[in-house]
């Protein structure tokens, strides 16, 4: 009933949708992020990562095993097959600009490598296969001169969906970045093929070799999100508490110049026998129905903010998670619950005799 | 015991204290007998709305007591005094305060669920009390598409709604031409002869005197005698002689409300002459 002005429900509804398509956005765009950054994991034929005792992830860490422990793994019951990697980072360097990369170092023809070559062919010594998303955004094609650890190397393909909004991934071989490190007889990891349960030959290989840690795909890929996630955590909850104290804001003035329209009528209602529990009702109601609206609003916006952004820029994926959709809906009914404070403290002091005076 | 379906006993209103204190109210005593209209008239400023609305269960009073069958509603608890309001009283407003965004059935509705009666019942007793009111066809709109004779008649089922032992009307005719007036002043007294209901009506309007059994002057927060009234000869209103403004003419002085009304009538010269008083009784 104290929506009965159009324009300011549609004020209020469209504000708390700004605010929570902020927020799911920015959720989505991190949710999406994380999944690229545990690509080459989850795309990897590899059911089990061996690394350093103690390293758990790829990102933000240093792994180094020597290559013997690939033998070693090989005569282990339920290895099909074990392939050490390289790992490293640096820049992308092009004339047409730089880019943050992962640089994998793997045998060509192996499995360490791209999984999918969209043009050209695995490096040979002074190559690399680089992402189409990064080699379109740096104007490269096959057969460039491309720089990376202050080494120059010629494209010799490019594969695909190993380019995400924060870096890319180039793939050299294994030979070249070990002496590009200077790490002779060291890999980063090793992967490995199994013919059973993955863990168990996970479990098998910890107990069969000192010194290493080895996770199925699916833990280390877990562990590879959680570390990225852990530090964005903060960032995170400071946009979403920007967000939702923008909802906030919205919510609570719109509720506020509502009442304030509508004190006549409410004090009416009061004298006409609607006690302090009904009018809070009704405000928070109003509150309820203006949060909830904007959040089936701002769902279909960020699922459809996410399609444009995925025709538009192949490389930021905004995935909207259930856990995101939970968090935006909980921090919707907290909005609504704490923006109706100052309102129904107004409307609670609304004096019923007002009805008796005339309405200037 | 008394059968009085609204009685006020030594009935006080102070505001402020020290120096800022108004009494707004000063010991007023009234009684209202189911079936009885009593019409309160004052000039502005006399306690008027202040008593209506400590009658109404709206304002607590400095002291005194307002029993309303028998029970005193001062020591009711603020909690339970909109419950109160609901069942007990039926309010008829000058700006007639209809729900904007409702409907003339939903408005009246509104009344009834605040009572706890709800839904069908609700809707068909409402619909009962417009059509009873001669708004059978006007159910469904709202109060921007009604005239103000029928939205004062929304106002009136709304105020029967819930059978209430009290009606309190402020200025009902107030902003109505003298055709509704008279008609909305007809509902009120047959409410009260047919229903016998209490009426009490706040009023500056003399065509009300017509329907009331009683006419009660009320000025500077307290009853006065009507018999004593002057009537201003320029707007009509009742004028207690003690301090009004007056002019001596043909040996005789007429009273008035104001020197606005006393300066007037002088422009206009000479030739007339004061009204009689009102008439009237007090309790």
């Amino acid at each position: 009933m104290l929506f009965t002005d159009r324009r300011r429900a549609l004020l209020g509804v469209a504000g708390v949708v700004i605010a929570l398509v902020m927020a799911l956005t920015l959720d989505g765009i991190f949710a999406g992020t994380t999944r690229q950054v545990s690509r080459y994991i989850d795309t990897s034929p590899a059911d089990v990562f061996v690394s350093q005792e103690g390293v758990r992830t790829i990102h933000m860490a240093i792994s180094v095993v020597p290559v013997a422990v690939a033998d070693e793994i090989r005569q282990l019951p339920g290895v099909d097959w074990a392939e050490p990697i390289l790992f490293s980072s640096d820049a992308l360097r092009t004339p047409g600009g730089r880019r943050p990369s992962y640089v994998i170092g793997y045998e060509p023809g192996g499995q360490g490598g791209p999984q999918t070559l969209v043009e050209g062919r695995d490096p040979d010594a002074g190559e690399m296969v680089i992402d189409d998303s990064a080699a379109t955004a740096l104007d490269i094609v096959v057969g460039d001169q491309v720089e990376v650890l202050g080494a120059a190397w010629t494209v010799s393909g490019l594969t695909t969906g190993m380019t995400s909004i924060v870096n890319t991934s180039v793939y050299v071989t294994f030979d070249d970045l070990a002496t590009v490190l200077g790490s002779p007889g060291v890999a980063s990891y090793i992967l490995i093929g199994t013919e059973g349960d993955p863990g168990a030959v996970a479990n098998s290989i910890e107990a069969a070799i000192p010194g290493v840690e080895s996770q199925t795909r699916t833990r280390f890929s877990a562990e590879e999100r959680s570390v990225v996630r852990e530090m964005s955590t903060d960032l995170l909850n400071i946009m979403s508490l920007a967000a939702l104290l923008v909802g906030l804001a919205v919510i609570g003035l719109v509720l506020y110049a509502t009442v304030l329209s509508r004190l006549r009528e409410i004090g009416v209602m009061k004298a006409l026998g609607l006690g302090r529990i009904g009018v809070s009702r009704l405000v928070l109601i109003q509150a309820m129905w203006t949060v909830m609206t904007a959040f089936v609003l701002a769902v279909a916006a960020t699922f459809g903010i996410g399609a444009i952004v995925a025709a538009v820029a192949p490389d930021i994926d905004v995935v909207v998670e259930t856990g995101s959709l939970l968090r935006a809906g909980i921090g919707s009914i907290i909005v609504a619950a704490v923006g109706v404070i100052l309102p129904v403290i107004r409307v609670w002091r609304v004096d019923p005799a007002t009805v008796f005076r005339r309405p200037s | 015991m008394t059968n009085a379906a609204l009685t006020a006993n030594h009935l006080d209103k102070t505001y402020g204290e020290g120096t800022t204190e108004v009494h707004a109210v000063r010991a007023v005593d009234l009684e209202v007998q189911p079936g009885e209209v009593v019409l309160i008239m004052g000039p502005s400023g006399s306690g008027k709305t202040t008593l209506l609305s400590m009658l109404g269960a709206m304002l607590r009073p400095s002291s005194g007591q307002i029993l309303v069958g028998g029970a005193d509603i001062t020591a009711i608890p603020e909690s339970r005094l909109p419950k109160l309001r609901a069942t007990t009283f039926g309010f008829v407003f000058q700006d007639f305060n209809l729900l904007g965004p409702l409907t003339a059935v939903e408005n009246v509705e509104f009344a009834l669920n605040l009572a706890g009666v709800t839904g069908h019942q609700a809707r068909t007793r409402a619909g009962g009390l417009l059509t009873d009111l001669g708004l059978g066809d006007r159910l469904s709109f709202r109060p921007d598409k009604l005239s103000g004779g029928e939205k004062q008649r929304v106002a009136i089922a709304r105020a029967l709604a819930n059978q209430p032992p009290v009606i309190l009307a402020d200025e009902p005719t107030a902003n109505l031409d003298s055709k509704i007036g008279r008609e909305i002043a007809r509902f009120l007294r047959r409410i009260a002869t047919e229903e016998k209901r209490a009426v009490v009506i706040v009023s500056h309007d003399t065509r009300l005197r017509d329907v009331a059994d009683r006419i009660l002057w009320l000025e500077d927060g307290a009853f006065r005698d009507l018999q004593t009234m002057s009537t201003d000869p320029v707007c009509g209103m009742s004028v207690d002689p003690q301090g009004a403004p007056h002019l001596q003419i043909d040996g005789g002085t007429v009273y008035f409300c104001s020197n606005g009304c006393r300066d007037e009538y002088a422009l206009a010269g000479a030739g007339r002459h004061a009204a009689p008083a009102p008439q009237g009784n007090m309790r």
